[in-house]
């Protein structure tokens, strides 16, 4: 008795599914095509592009991936431009979510069939795709002699030669809320004890100091990578650690754990739990005082709130100075297996340019890697400026992503564990060090 | 009954705090997205104090959602009919006839219950990409329809086995062929047990979003979970926008069991009961 | 699900088919193994290559195998992430199909309202999984989410946690928010396993003067062993290969502190790269990984399904 109830269930379901395949023959969205060039393989030219010239160039769609997903809107308008000015060349900006993004560059690179321009990680982790044979050397490439070596440096291969233009400068501070600061009688602190004394000032009138979470690893990394620096007097260091006259178990290493481990009591309640959304949304609802946080959360902080009050610092060093933190974002490259190469090879010309450089900084609030370019955003301009004349890499991606897990990520995991209370300081910069001798030539035994 | 009304009551206590358990997220989920955001974190308990659609029109701009919509009925559906229709010839063959390679072929078939297809990304990539299937929506419908089989196989070769043989027998002396026998005798009468099939295996392919995610990069042949995704991604600190994409995501699956809850439930045991 | 009853319904008389029916089983099985079979064998033939980020070299024999258990820190991550697998079963037993159990019972023993209850414990099963773990990601949420609101106000503020923040607790609220998801369908099958226990039985049963446990633990509880034993092995599959609700919760890292790792999480990590970049990809040990998941998923189901069908038999 009950059975008729769900013989009727079934059989209504198995004519819908016979009425709706039988549909699928005729209106399947599906296209057979190879997916290589997205969604419209280019119709020849002759048809849509106007009859006048006889043997017009086809129309080429280049198929283009990021991980910059929050970037798509400002891509069409610099795309636009390209186009107006390459009319056989069409441009399909498909950018994935940051974390699925290696994984679906990695499985389409494998099987021949990646997008004509993509963008590439920068130092090892790209690098390691060149060396796989995926990528086209552009030492040849119009205005890539413009770059400085070091900023190329982050898209050069083991075998001396270029496999990107590299698309912007990154830089990594601690932001902070002029409005509270001006409220509390603070100024920009000049050394680490003022900048404690700021902190311990702005929780004893009960704002958080710092809108920081260790929920993500990256952000533990990025923020060490702006109060290391200070810790052990910038490029001193860095030029000491890479020809293995220092390790990571040197006392001015250690010394850059501690003071990460130090900003504890001025991190929010439950800052173990809390990731970059809720941190950043600390910090533009005026909640917390300073968030520490690289030159691409810049765009975004100012549209959440455009009435917030910014500014930043470089960090202050021991010896007097202060430093500004950074490194050469993702750079493009075309894919050495690319059906349009040749029209590949000239977008990437077009994004070596200064029109494109001048676009990109303006539109994404960012410091563009080629030289000269200045936009009309003045915290921009600052960040610029520092990085040309008082700037110190950031050690973990130029120098240390390599290894498996990655020396940059065990500094992360093992950053997590200490906040967590797991790990020591000392036991921290331990595991970084036992990560970087397995591979970094200078600390092999 | 004679258990005192005193554990009675505790038994419906604990029945139904389970049900408040299970639903009370999923209401939270619908009433969130009728809030503005301010409301989310200043009140994330509270009824929405006005009835507000705004969020859904926004939504409704920012993500073509009646395409993943299509697009996720064409996949579930298309898979669905492909596995109850080679899985039930599969599991006839099976549990009818006994020869050397039957049992090992029921094994080989079992396997597959156990390997997640996911470990096989990459070759399985390559196997799209030789047949032409990147960025098509067949790409899904074909490792639904293959990673839906064993499953099927297994429950319908055990409901085949309990019905009797005389049943054929006798059609068989009424003159039916072996395929006659399969189609007007069998498939009727284990029906239930398709009804499970379907339903599981159609809940597996509405909700998968890891596929798409490698095989499907055009915006308009995305499914709803993968197409949301994107969503999360790129608007992460909306809430309320979150969860009207998290609720309209859920709906379409909501309506049809509401619609016919007992029909779904009897269906997805039929087969397991036996 | 699906338990074949015992042997005695096999055909008598052993048909002799006609040529065409050996037609019958292609279909399922051409698609089977050209999308199931054939990628995951391949996929095992490259856990014995060396490979450079996604460029395969040389052939190495077992040495994948034998970093993943003896080169620090893959020997660590391995047990950290099997024992994590481990709880998941465990607390999965005991909390979804422990309740689920006493649910079913519930509901078999004539409670008012079982169509509803059943619908109701079902529901959360409809969801996909991203949109599970996004859900509870923001009712996690520490300082803005529903839960720790929720406790405020009940005045528990103490209880409040950054629930997927702390090592402590990162791991067990994954688990239990995968028991919400599936506890509707453990009802389900303990409920269909209880049905269809022959009223006669309970009856002489009761007639015998078994009343309360004794007749649950006598009676009842063995008639429905073959759907605990299937729900034991569903539950085991899922826990083993236990990735998506993680991954949507959590990422690929297994954060905090690789509190919460999973095998599957792991492979997906080694394969495809973490956060890094496609640097510390290694697909061969990836490849590994996984051929070790498989061999133990399968190993366990199929001993278990052989013990069940031999119980069965004895009964």
């Amino acid at each position: 008795m009950r059975r008729s109830g769900s013989h009727v269930f079934v059989s209504a379901m198995l004519t819908v599914l016979l009425v709706l395949a039988g549909c699928s023959g005729g209106t399947n969205p599906a296209s057979p095509g190879d997916g290589q060039n997205g969604g419209q393989t280019g119709s020849p030219g002759g048809s849509a592009g106007g009859g006048s010239s006889g043997g017009g160039a086809e129309q080429v769609t280049l198929s283009m991936h990021s991980w910059r997903v929050e970037d798509a809107e400002g891509y069409k308008k610099i795309i636009q431009a390209f186009e107006a000015e390459n009319p056989g060349i069409k441009i399909d900006f498909k950018p994935f979510k940051a974390t699925e993004y290696n994984t679906i560059l990695n499985t389409a690179l494998q099987s021949d069939s990646g997008p004509d321009v993509l963008q590439l990680r920068p130092y090892a982790p790209g690098i390691s795709l060149a060396e796989a044979g995926h990528l086209e050397p552009l030492d040849q490439l119009p205005g890539i002699q413009n770059f400085s070596k070091d900023v190329l440096a982050a898209a050069t291969g083991k075998d001396g030669k270029v496999y990107g233009v590299p698309l912007s400068l990154n830089s990594t501070q601690i932001y902070y809320n002029k409005r509270l600061f001006e409220q509390n009688g603070l100024k920009e602190p000049k050394s680490w004890d003022e900048l404690i004394a700021v902190a311990k000032t702005l929780k004893d009138k009960g704002i958080v100091p710092f809108a920081f979470g260790a929920k993500e690893g990256w952000l533990l990394s990025l923020s060490h990578g702006v109060i290391a620096p200070g810790a052990y007097n910038g490029n001193a260091f860095v030029s000491k650690i890479l020809n293995g006259e220092a390790d990571f178990t040197s006392p001015e290493f250690v010394k850059s754990i501690q003071r990460a481990q130090e900003l504890i009591p001025y991190f929010p309640e439950n800052f173990v739990g809390l990731d970059l959304n809720d941190t950043r949304t600390m910090f533009f609802t005026e909640k917390a005082a300073m968030f520490i946080n690289g030159s691409f959360e810049l765009e975004g902080l100012q549209k959440m709130n455009p009435d917030l009050p910014l500014d930043f610092f470089p960090m202050p060093t021991d010896d007097g100075k202060a430093v500004l933190t950074t490194w050469v974002d993702g750079s493009y490259a075309v894919n050495a297996k690319s059906k349009h190469k040749q029209e590949a090879l000239k977008f990437l010309e077009f994004m070596a340019s200064k029109k494109f450089g001048e676009l990109f900084a303006n539109q994404f609030k960012r410091i563009s890697a080629i030289p000269g370019v200045v936009t009309s955003d003045p915290l921009v301009n600052k960040m610029a400026e520092l990085s040309a004349s008082s700037s110190t890499p950031y050690l973990m991606v130029v120098h240390f992503a390599e290894g498996n897990p990655t020396t940059k990520q065990t500094l992360e995991n093992s950053l997590q564990g200490m906040y967590l209370n797991k790990l020591t300081p000392e036991q921290v910069s331990q595991e970084v060090q036992k990560s970087a001798a397995i591979w970094f030539p200078r600390f092999k035994k | 009954m004679k258990a005192g009304i005193g554990r009675r009551s505790l038994q419906y206590l604990f029945a139904y705090v389970f049900v408040l358990v299970a639903l009370y997220p999923i209401v939270l989920m619908v009433s969130s997205s009728l809030k503005s955001n301010a409301e989310i974190f200043t009140s994330p308990l509270a009824l929405p104090k006005t009835f507000g659609l705004d969020t859904y029109r926004k939504l409704w701009e920012v993500v073509p959602f009646a395409d993943f919509l299509l697009n996720s009925i064409m996949v579930s559906v298309t898979s669905v009919l492909l596995i109850t229709v080679t899985s039930s010839m599969a599991a006839f063959y099976l549990a009818r006839f006994s020869h050397k390679w039957t049992g090992l072929l029921y094994f080989y078939f079992l396997i597959g219950l156990m390997v997640p297809v996911k470990l096989g990304i990459v070759p399985l990539f390559l196997l799209m990409k030789k047949l032409g299937l990147l960025n098509s929506l067949w790409s899904l419908i074909l490792i639904y329809t293959a990673s839906g089989i064993p499953i099927s196989v297994f429950i319908l070769t055990g409901f085949f086995r309990t019905l009797p043989v005389e049943l054929e027998e006798a059609a068989r002396i009424d003159g039916c062929s072996h395929f006659q026998v399969f189609w007007r005798v069998l498939l009727p009468l284990i029906r239930p047990a398709l009804g499970t099939v379907v339903i599981i295996t159609f809940i597996q392919a509405w909700n998968d979003f890891f596929f798409p995610l490698i095989f499907i990069q055009d915006e308009a042949l995305k499914t709803i979970p993968v197409g949301m995704m994107v969503l999360f991604g790129e608007y992460e600190t909306d809430w309320s926008l979150l969860f009207a994409g998290l609720t309209l995501s859920a709906l379409p699956m909501i309506a049809v069991f509401l619609l016919a809850s007992r029909q779904f439930m009897e269906g997805l045991t039929a087969g397991a009961g036996k | 699900m699906g338990v074949p009853e015992r042997q005695q319904i096999q055909p008598k008389r052993k048909a002799k088919p006609r040529w065409l029916l050996h037609l019958f089983p292609l279909p399922a099985l051409i698609l089977y193994t050209l999308f199931v079979i054939y990628p995951i064998l391949s996929a095992f033939t490259y856990s014995m290559y060396e490979w450079k980020g996604i460029a395969r070299g040389a052939f190495v024999g077992l040495q994948n195998f034998l970093t993943l258990f003896q080169v620090e820190p893959f020997n660590k991550l391995f047990w950290n992430a099997f024992g994590h697998n481990v709880i998941y079963f465990l607390v999965e037993m005991v909390v979804q199909n422990g309740i689920a159990f006493v649910l079913a019972f519930l509901i078999y023993r004539k409670i008012r309202g079982a169509g509803f209850l059943k619908a109701a414990y079902f529901m959360p099963r409809l969801l996909s999984v991203i949109v599970v773990g996004f859900l509870w990601k923001l009712i996690l949420n520490p300082n803005y989410g529903a839960l720790n609101t929720l406790l405020g106000k009940l005045g528990l503020e103490e209880w409040a946690k950054p629930w997927l923040g702390d090592p402590d607790t990162a791991l067990l609220a994954i688990i239990l928010v995968n028991c919400w998801f599936g506890i509707g369908f453990a009802v389900l099958i303990f409920l269909a396993g209880l049905q269809s226990i022959p009223e006669e039985l309970i009856e002489a049963a009761r007639l015998d003067g078994a009343k309360g446990l004794t007749m649950l633990s006598r009676i009842i509880l063995p008639l429905v062993m073959p759907s605990l034993t299937i729900m034991t092995i569903f539950t085991f599959i899922q826990a083993f290969e236990a990735f998506e609700l993680v991954y949507a919760m959590q990422g690929s890292m297994g954060e905090p502190f690789h509190s919460t790792d999973t095998l599957a999480v792991y492979f997906y990590r080694l394969a495809f790269s973490g956060s890094g970049g496609a640097g510390d990809v290694s697909i061969g040990l990836g490849s590994a990984l996984a051929v070790v998941l498989f061999f133990i998923v399968a190993s366990v189901s199929a001993l278990s399904l052989k013990a069940m069908r031999k119980r069965e038999v004895q009964h």
